[in-house]
């Protein structure tokens, strides 16, 4: 016992004897790293699929390689998640926020999940300084808010650019006589619809295709067929719904049903869902969707295997690109070597991050490049627009009738 | 033409929400129990249908074989341990309907809780009978118009059962006044149980047939019971008939009001209608009393 004791107070003073191994003695035992997500409630099921478990899986992922490097201590760290559940409700996300600011003195905080909800926390993140990457956030709101909120970073397509280029792809089509040039626009009562909706209307404009319908239905809709009809009597040759999950399987059921095909088919958010790729099987080949990722982007077959060991289910764009915004993280504190958060703030906004859903860069703390049009080509969701963008494919024209 | 079709979809959407009402209407309405968890039996029977389907290619009609007597016992069961006691403990009716409404909300988050940590909170749909059947001209797709068959022959049944036979007649004394039927003979703790096991049951009906058409995730069942109770309140506690015209009567204005004023419209009209009756006739619009 003695002779242990003294053997520890040795090694102490071995290791205090070398400048290199004080730095290490004081690095940090682990990252702290805190978030607040819906784990309950109705944003549950989005939460759970698209952020929480890119949370835990991106920890995971972390922890097996032994950590995150900090160079200041020249040693790998690992991470320790606190999580919270948020219930979906909103305050409740801004005060679990605050308290692992506060309380938790955690290292860094995780956004939440859903716009509301993390346009409602931003500014607890910025009254803080802790820097962070929102991705299931989509408003046009977040264009106004960069020098306001300069630790949030956005790196979901916004509703302007996820909806000029549809109008651009449809005026290209009417200019080589491919389609008339009739729009119809279906989009669910919320923010996020009412917004792309908007958006579509003024991109339309701007690039002088016809917009012949365009109505709301509210979140909850239990039939969307009358509407479909209606759509379908006005003879549109490109048919745009922004939409929720639940809507998103209506209204391709529905079309399907009444044998509303037109060549240009659009669903919103649930598009890429392992759902309907169960509902529709070969049927959504040549859907076109909202948002997309990389798919030649180094890593992510491996990612797909991982994730289809911890979960047991396939992955959705949502989540490839959720666990690319942890990588952006990643990165960045590695590059600044420490926990400095104004530090890694700044790496997020000047860096150039490759992850395996896209290539991230911000401009005025928005991903303006952001994959904003994707499209069921087999079974997979490849990306159409912004063409430019490496691993966009070609758009596949006409979609395939139902 | 489009009218029609328009008042088509919304009688089979009001068979629907007539569907989804019935077995709150035995639970609440002859049981007198406020279930709270009530849409989480719904919940259940989806998944039913959902993994018999995806596991073992069950077809989902055939899956009721399973989730029916399932739902079935576990509401009695529920009735028999947790409401039980509370039935003997109530001072009044009032202390009564208070305290089932607490413990069943209790049970709604254990469901919930449940159903996320086995399947996730991740959306789930499947194609089934999504083909279109043409109704004088019109086209509608045939999962639809099968709940819409269930529902009226599960609320013509029901009004049978509770008018014309010695059992119904047993129930509807229960409905009125359990202490007076107990005075004739009924066995009050035993046909209530039975009142609510049967809503439970039908319930899983009504999950099968509506998952067929309407995507769901483990946190759907509060949407339906919420859509139930106002059903049950517009068309009458108890009555049967009542419950599926209310039915009727939201899926139409649901429809007609899309159509002719704005799909945008459709939960205000339906939360508008519901309000009217609560003011004019509060009893429910079937109701006698």
């Amino acid at each position: 016992m003695q002779r242990r004791t003294v053997l520890k107070g040795g090694v102490s003073l071995l290791a205090a004897a070398g400048a290199p191994m004080v730095a290490r003695a004081q690095a940090p035992k682990s990252i702290r790293i805190g978030y607040a997500v819906s784990l309950s409630g109705p944003y549950a099921p989005g939460a759970q699929s698209t952020t929480w478990s890119q949370y835990k899986l991106w920890a995971k992922d972390v922890n097996d390689a032994g950590g995150i490097f900090l160079k200041k201590h020249d040693r790998k760290v690992p991470i320790e998640l606190i999580d919270y559940d948020d219930r979906s409700q909103i305050e409740e996300a801004i005060r679990l926020v605050e308290r692992l600011i506060l309380n938790d003195k955690v290292d860094l905080v995780l956004p939440p999940w859903g716009t509301a909800t993390n346009l409602a926390t931003a500014p607890v993140f910025n009254k803080h300084e802790y820097p962070a990457i929102h991705y299931t956030a989509s408003a046009m709101r977040v264009r106004q808010l960069g020098p306001r909120w300069p630790y949030s970073f956005w790196a979901l397509v916004q509703p302007d650019n996820g909806t000029e280029p549809l109008a651009a792809m449809c005026a290209q089509l009417k200019k080589e006589g491919k389609i008339k040039g009739r729009i119809a626009i279906m989009h669910v009562a919320d923010q996020l619809g009412v917004e792309m909706a908007t958006a579509m209307v003024d991109a339309c404009k701007k690039a002088a295709v016809e917009v012949v319908y365009n109505k709301s239905y509210p979140l909850g809709v239990s039939d969307l067929q009358p509407q479909i009809r209606e759509v379908m009597a006005l003879e549109p040759d490109a048919f745009f719904c922004f939409s929720y999950p639940t809507d998103t399987f209506m209204v391709t059921e529905q079309a399907q049903v009444v044998g509303f095909s037109p060549p240009i088919f659009y669903t919103g958010v649930g598009t890429p869902f392992p759902a309907y790729v169960a509902k529709f099987g070969a049927k959504k080949n040549g859907v076109l969707l909202y948002g997309a990722v990389d798919t030649t982007a180094p890593g992510q077959k491996e990612y797909i295997e991982r994730h289809k060991a911890m979960f047991n289910r396939g992955v959705e764009i949502g989540s490839i690109g959720t666990y690319g915004t942890l990588q952006i993280l990643q990165k960045a504190i590695e590059q600044v070597g420490e926990i400095d958060r104004k530090k890694i703030r700044d790496a997020i906004a000047s860096g150039t991050f490759e992850t395996i859903a896209d290539v991230y860069t911000f401009k005025d703390q928005v991903h303006q490049t952001a994959w904003a049009v994707g499209q069921w080509q087999g079974d997979e969701v490849v990306g159409i627009y912004p063409a430019d963008k490496r691993g966009a494919k070609p758009l596949m024209f006409p979609k395939p009738k139902w | 033409m489009v009218l029609f079709e328009a008042i088509l979809s919304g009688v089979l959407v009001g068979g629907m929400y007539g569907l989804i009402a019935l077995g709150l209407n035995l639970q609440y309405g002859i049981a007198r129990m406020m279930n709270l968890a009530y849409g989480e039996t719904l919940m259940g029977g989806a998944f039913t249908a959902f993994w018999f389907l995806t596991l073992w290619r069950i077809d989902p009609l055939a899956s009721l074989l399973f989730s029916v007597p399932v739902a079935f016992c576990g509401n009695w069961l529920i009735y028999r341990y947790l409401l039980t006691p509370l039935v003997r403990r109530a001072a009044n009716r009032d202390v009564l309907e208070a305290d089932t409404i607490l413990v069943t909300f209790g049970l709604l988050f254990v469901f919930q809780g449940v159903a996320l940590v086995q399947w996730g909170g991740e959306y789930r749909g499947y194609t089934y009978l999504a083909v279109p059947v043409h109704v004088l001209g019109a086209t509608v797709a045939l999962n639809r118009v099968l709940a819409f068959v269930a529902a009226v022959a599960l609320a013509l049944a029901l009004y049978w059962l509770l008018r014309a036979t010695r059992l119904g007649g047993a129930l509807r004394a229960i409905a009125i006044d359990p202490v007076a039927a107990q005075l004739v003979a009924i066995d009050v703790p035993r046909l209530s149980a039975l009142a609510f096991a049967a809503g439970g049951a039908i319930m899983a009906v009504a999950g099968t047939l509506v998952s067929m058409f309407l995507s769901f995730n483990a946190s759907i069942g509060i949407v339906y019971t919420l859509k139930a109770l106002i059903v049950v309140i517009m068309g009458g506690v108890g009555r049967m008939l009542g419950c599926l015209a209310a039915g009727l009567i939201l899926g139409v204005a649901e429809a007609l009001g899309a159509y002719l004023v704005d799909p945008g419209l459709t939960l205000a009209i339906n939360f508008a209608l519901f309000l009217l009756v609560l003011l004019v006739r509060p009893q429910g619009l079937f109701s006698r009393g």
